[in-house]
């Protein structure tokens, strides 16, 4: 009970229990709702609720909080909110894998990288941590942006644009360097390709793409109206983001919202509504494709499409064995609106194709 | 003086038998119970989040990154729903009146001049704030650990709040089904829990219209999280799995809880409670 007390007798009171004749003190039930330890106890409970809901509350309309881990890369500074594609890609980990060692022995590509390195004093492999990518639409005259984070020497590269004919300019403290023969002029001339340009925006961060998106860049990271704040969009990237070497989101509506799009392919492309392909390097490659359709109806219909077409793929390979290997690789899931389709190309068949690639070289060799 | 006492009503009487049982309940053996039961959840969540700050590569299934809000659904459905929210029911409900009788103090609250259903009623009111002050706040514990993993809190606050009002809402179901068993059977405990791990999952599993006799049917219908994937039984249900629409789901749960604590009481009131000597 709450507590008992000897109380006073001539003080009526329900619960009292004793003689009420006799002059001797008698038990008060004390009107006393819980214990004190109870009550702290409720409090306590109470209150890590409240609190939760509180902090939960606030991250729903406002979209942000310094409690939450950071969803994407810094880079996403600079993406403004209205990108409906997103891409990443973590370099310095791919390039630094098994996979990609093995991948090099199959395709030697040393004289592009030695090129790249002599002329802009770049090596991808050393020198570029990682590159994201994003578009707030699919056609030519969208703005487009890349954002290259690494090692840079700043002095040399924008020397060799200025020599290769660009001309330096300042937009809200940030150096461009803008390409074109009309580069005075503000606005691009339709059905030409906009200005190309150059940003440094932060010491060993490059942005390259049409001068527009650049400026919009610094415009987003200026007043913070970045893709962070599309929610949607980063619903999908903190899906993918975790464990992936690199990424793409997009929405695939705003794809086929694409005026150049004929029609008659734009009505054969399935009911999809977003797309998110993200890609883990290793020892192999393992990658997920996952489509989210529009209603649950769609999602089934995309399942079948899927299935059916990996079955067309095995009756197709007849007894190859290796596209039978490749087909049996790839997993297809998904549960209401949503497909997901997982793949994985072990290092073995890069052992393959680098065994098939010996013998179509020796045999030559032999012809000759 | 006798003549001028009134009876108290139901509700007053159940009020003051929720105040003496709250801190019989909270403070008893069965809590520690409850704690671990709980508190497990809260462990793994902070083991998993300490990983994830040291920089530890993140969970991988199927190919497919495994981020904060996922692992917090699979956590719902695994340690709450399916688990938590049953065995609570079970191990509280079935005792609301059982333990009563075991430590033949039955007696002393039958004498009170309240009615004896209110004893229940009062009982059932501690075990739910018992448990429920209990278990919400462990849920959030979880969801601030666990979400920022790769997600987000404002993204994953909805579910949240769906989450906890569920949760609450099987307790109460839950506890009035084997508050009824309690109050109306022998071996409460033994049948409850045949009812929780063998009648309930078999069922699940099975097609047919068997699953309409079962909470987890209606509750997990309500749970805003992907039902996980795995084990063959979770295949099974998921192959199986019929999702009643909400408004069937809140009706039925009510319906089952008020008719369960109407029959606990009804027995009560009916029933000659022999205590062994």
């Amino acid at each position: 009970m709450g507590g008992s007390e000897v109380g006073d007798p001539g003080t009526p009171n329900p619960g009292t229990v004793g003689n009420q004749a006799s002059k001797l003190p008698y038990i008060v039930y004390k009107e006393q709702f819980m214990t004190q330890r109870t009550r702290y106890f409720m409090f306590g409970s109470a209150l890590v609720v409240v609190l939760g809901l509180g902090v939960g509350a606030v991250a729903y309309y406002n979209g942000n909080l310094p409690l939450k881990s950071r969803v994407g890369p810094e880079e996403f500074a600079y993406i403004p909110a209205d990108a409906t594609a997103v891409a990443y890609a973590n370099v310095s980990a791919i390039m630094g894998s098994q996979f990609t060692q093995k991948l090099r022995e199959v395709l030697p590509t040393g004289e592009e990288k030695a090129k790249l390195q002599a002329e802009f004093g770049i090596d991808i492999e050393r020198d570029i941590d990682s590159v994201v990518a994003g578009t707030n639409g699919a056609g030519p005259g969208e703005n487009g942006i890349v954002l290259v984070r690494g090692r840079f020497n700043q002095g040399h590269l924008e020397a060799l644009a200025i020599q290769h004919g660009g001309l330096a300019q300042d937009y809200k403290g940030k150096k461009l360097i803008v390409f074109g023969n009309q580069y005075a002029g503000r606005d691009p001339v339709p059905g030409q390709h906009p200005f190309a340009a150059v940003a440094f925006l932060e010491p060993g961060l490059i942005a390259f793409g049409d001068r527009t998106a650049i400026e919009r860049a610094v415009d987003a990271n200026a007043t913070r109206q970045d893709v962070t704040k599309n929610a949607e969009l980063m619903k999908l990237i903190g899906e993918v983001q975790t464990g992936s070497d690199a990424w793409v989101v997009g929405n695939f509506d705003s794809l086929k919202q694409n005026a150049n799009m004929p029609a008659e392919i734009r009505q054969h492309i399935p009911a999809v509504q977003w797309l998110a392909v993200s890609v883990n390097v290793n020892g192999g490659l393992n990658g997920v494709l996952r489509a989210e359709a529009r209603d649950e109806k769609s999602g089934e219909e995309l399942r079948a499409v899927v299935n059916g077409a990996l079955a067309a793929g095995r009756l197709v390979s007849g007894q190859d064995k290796r596209i039978e290997a490749m087909l049996n690789a790839v997993q297809v899931s998904g549960i209401g609106k949503t497909a997901v389709l997982s793949f994985t190309v072990p290092p073995e068949i890069l052992d393959i194709i680098n065994g098939f690639a010996g013998m179509k070289h020796l045999n030559e060799g032999g012809g000759k | 003086m006798t003549a001028n006492r009134r009876t108290p009503g139901t509700l007053f009487a159940a009020l003051r038998v929720f105040d003496i049982s709250l801190g019989d309940m909270l403070w008893s053996r069965r809590t520690v119970f409850m704690g671990l039961v709980v508190g497990l959840p809260v462990l793994l969540a902070a083991i998993v989040r300490l990983f994830h700050e040291l920089g530890a590569p993140g969970m991988r299934i199927n190919n497919a990154a495994v981020t904060g809000p996922i692992i917090f659904g699979l956590m719902i459905w695994v340690f709450f729903v399916r688990f938590s929210v049953p065995v609570l029911g079970v191990f509280y409900g079935t005792s609301l009146i059982a333990d009563e009788v075991d430590d033949k103090t039955i007696t002393y609250l039958f004498t009170r001049p309240i009615p004896r259903g209110a004893v229940l009623l009062g009982k059932y009111f501690a075990f739910l704030a018992c448990t429920i002050f209990v278990v919400l706040p462990s849920v959030v514990l979880v969801w601030l650990l666990i979400v920022p993993i790769g997600g987000s809190l404002g993204a994953s606050f909805l579910d949240l709040v769906k989450d906890l009002a569920l949760l609450a809402l099987g307790l109460a179901v839950y506890g009035a089904v084997f508050a009824m068993i309690g109050a109306a059977m022998r071996r409460p405990l033994l049948v409850g829990l045949a009812l929780v791990f063998v009648w309930e999952p078999l069922v699940m599993a099975l097609p047919g219209y068997l699953k309409l006799y079962t909470v987890a049917y209606y509750l997990q219908g309500l749970v805003p999280h992907a039902m996980p994937g795995g084990s063959t039984m979770n295949l099974i249900q998921s192959i199986f799995q019929e999702t009643p629409n909400f408004g069937r789901a809140m009706f039925t749960l009510a319906a089952i809880e008020l008719a369960c604590l109407w029959f606990a009481t009804r027995a009560i009131e009916r029933r000659e409670y022999v205590l062994e000597q």
